[in-house]
């Protein structure tokens, strides 16, 4: 096995990611951090890794689709058996600024914080999402205050840095295959990490890009993240296993 | 019809004593041997698993049980209540299909899991060999 040439992981999960994944790993490598970066090609039937692999990523290519949480488990398992120490994730998409890597990685490595997500809602960023999803974000937020969960101002944001000890506990198998929202916040929460959000400023969705819960999955996505949220809140404590 | 002078036990104890046909019980006894060869056949063909046949045998003979000794349904209908034998055994058999649906519903959630298990597993050790060039025209998806 190689092993990891910085002690921080930047996962980005994509499928069919062709016309971003190369200026995305372009801006990564041009902030010049030290941090490997990780393309989980998540089925992908364009040039997604080929182009990513190009632009100087890492590769790791599931068979076929499995989708966005089992894409991120894929690179939080490459992260627990490469030894690294800590991971950022990020979408393919161009829609997050790498810029804001080092601004999430600084509480978690400072052990201040398990998980800091980026959040778009802390601050006025000016991004603009329509109404029934800033609905549906609202509920979502207030449902996990609800449940016993920490207030978070935007906790469907794909921009997160994780700690080692958060990053083996994703790779059981109680991680969703979809959507990681506020089942899993709530979950980390429940299991005492800490978690903190810093503000940051996001480019909206790229115009051609289909919305991910659009159609039936609008109807699906809440069903489905409640009673994942319910699941979480029985979910007893769990010890994770010496390394 | 003045609603009152209906004996409505009389008229369900009537439903219930309903003679059955014999064609109803030829065309049972055929439905359900056909339905227990078909299962030998996809055995035999490999198409269906020994494991997952138990039910579908029981079932088979179960019916085939029910429509030689029909008092049974008789006794079943009394006992649940029910007006009719056949409303009776609709019951039962959405319950039973109810109850399969579910255990299929379990099984494939967990075939689901072994194969997002398997696939991350193929993802990440074809990654580590990965290093040689050819290995890396693999990364088309699977058809």
């Amino acid at each position: 096995m190689i092993p990891p040439s910085a002690d921080s992981l930047l996962i980005i999960p994509a499928f069919n990611e062709e016309r971003s994944i190369g200026a995305v790993v372009d801006r990564v490598r041009a902030t010049g951090l030290a941090i490997d970066v990780l393309v989980v090609n998540d089925g992908s039937r364009d040039g997604t890794p080929n182009l990513a692999r190009k632009h100087g990523a890492e590769v790791v290519s599931h068979p076929f689709n499995l989708g966005y949480g089992a894409a991120l488990q894929t690179g939080y398992k490459y992260a627990v058996r490469h030894g690294y120490n800590h991971v950022v994730q990020m979408d393919a998409d161009g829609q997050h600024d790498p810029a804001y890597i080092p601004l999430l990685l600084e509480p978690v490595r400072s052990g201040q914080a398990d998980v800091v997500i980026g959040s778009r809602f802390i601050e006025a960023s000016g991004y603009e999402m329509g109404g029934a999803r800033t609905a549906g974000r609202v509920f979502f937020q207030r449902v996990l205050v609800w449940c016993g969960g920490p207030r978070i101002a935007d906790p469907t944001s794909g921009l997160q840095a994780l700690s080692r000890p958060v990053v083996r506990f994703c790779c059981s198998d109680f991680y969703p295959f979809d959507f990681p929202d506020i089942d899993v916040l709530l979950l980390l929460h429940r299991q005492g990490f800490r978690i903190r959000e810093i503000p940051v400023t996001m480019a909206p969705s790229p115009p051609l890009r289909k919305p991910m819960h659009a159609g039936l999955r609008a109807v699906y996505y809440p069903y489905k993240m409640l009673l994942s949220t319910f699941r979480s809140l029985l979910t007893p404590r769990v010890k994770l296993a010496s390394e | 019809m003045n609603p009152s002078t209906i004996d409505v036990d009389a008229l369900r104890r009537l439903a219930i004593e309903q003679p059955e046909s014999l064609s109803t019980r030829i065309l049972a006894l055929a439905l359900c041997t056909a339905f227990l060869v078909a299962v030998l056949i996809l055995v035999r063909r490999g198409r269906l698993r020994e494991e997952y046949t138990p039910i579908w045998t029981v079932v088979a003979l179960g019916t085939m049980v029910l429509s030689v000794w029909f008092d049974a349904v008789r006794l079943l209908t009394r006992a649940v209540g029910a007006w009719t034998p056949s409303s009776t055994l609709f019951f039962f058999a959405l319950v039973f299909l109810l109850t399969v649906s579910l255990n299929y519903a379990v099984r494939l959630s967990g075939l689901s899991l072994q194969v997002k298990l398997l696939a991350q597993e193929v993802a990440l050790l074809r990654q580590q060999l990965g290093s040689r060039p050819a290995d890396r025209e693999d990364d088309a998806p699977a058809r």
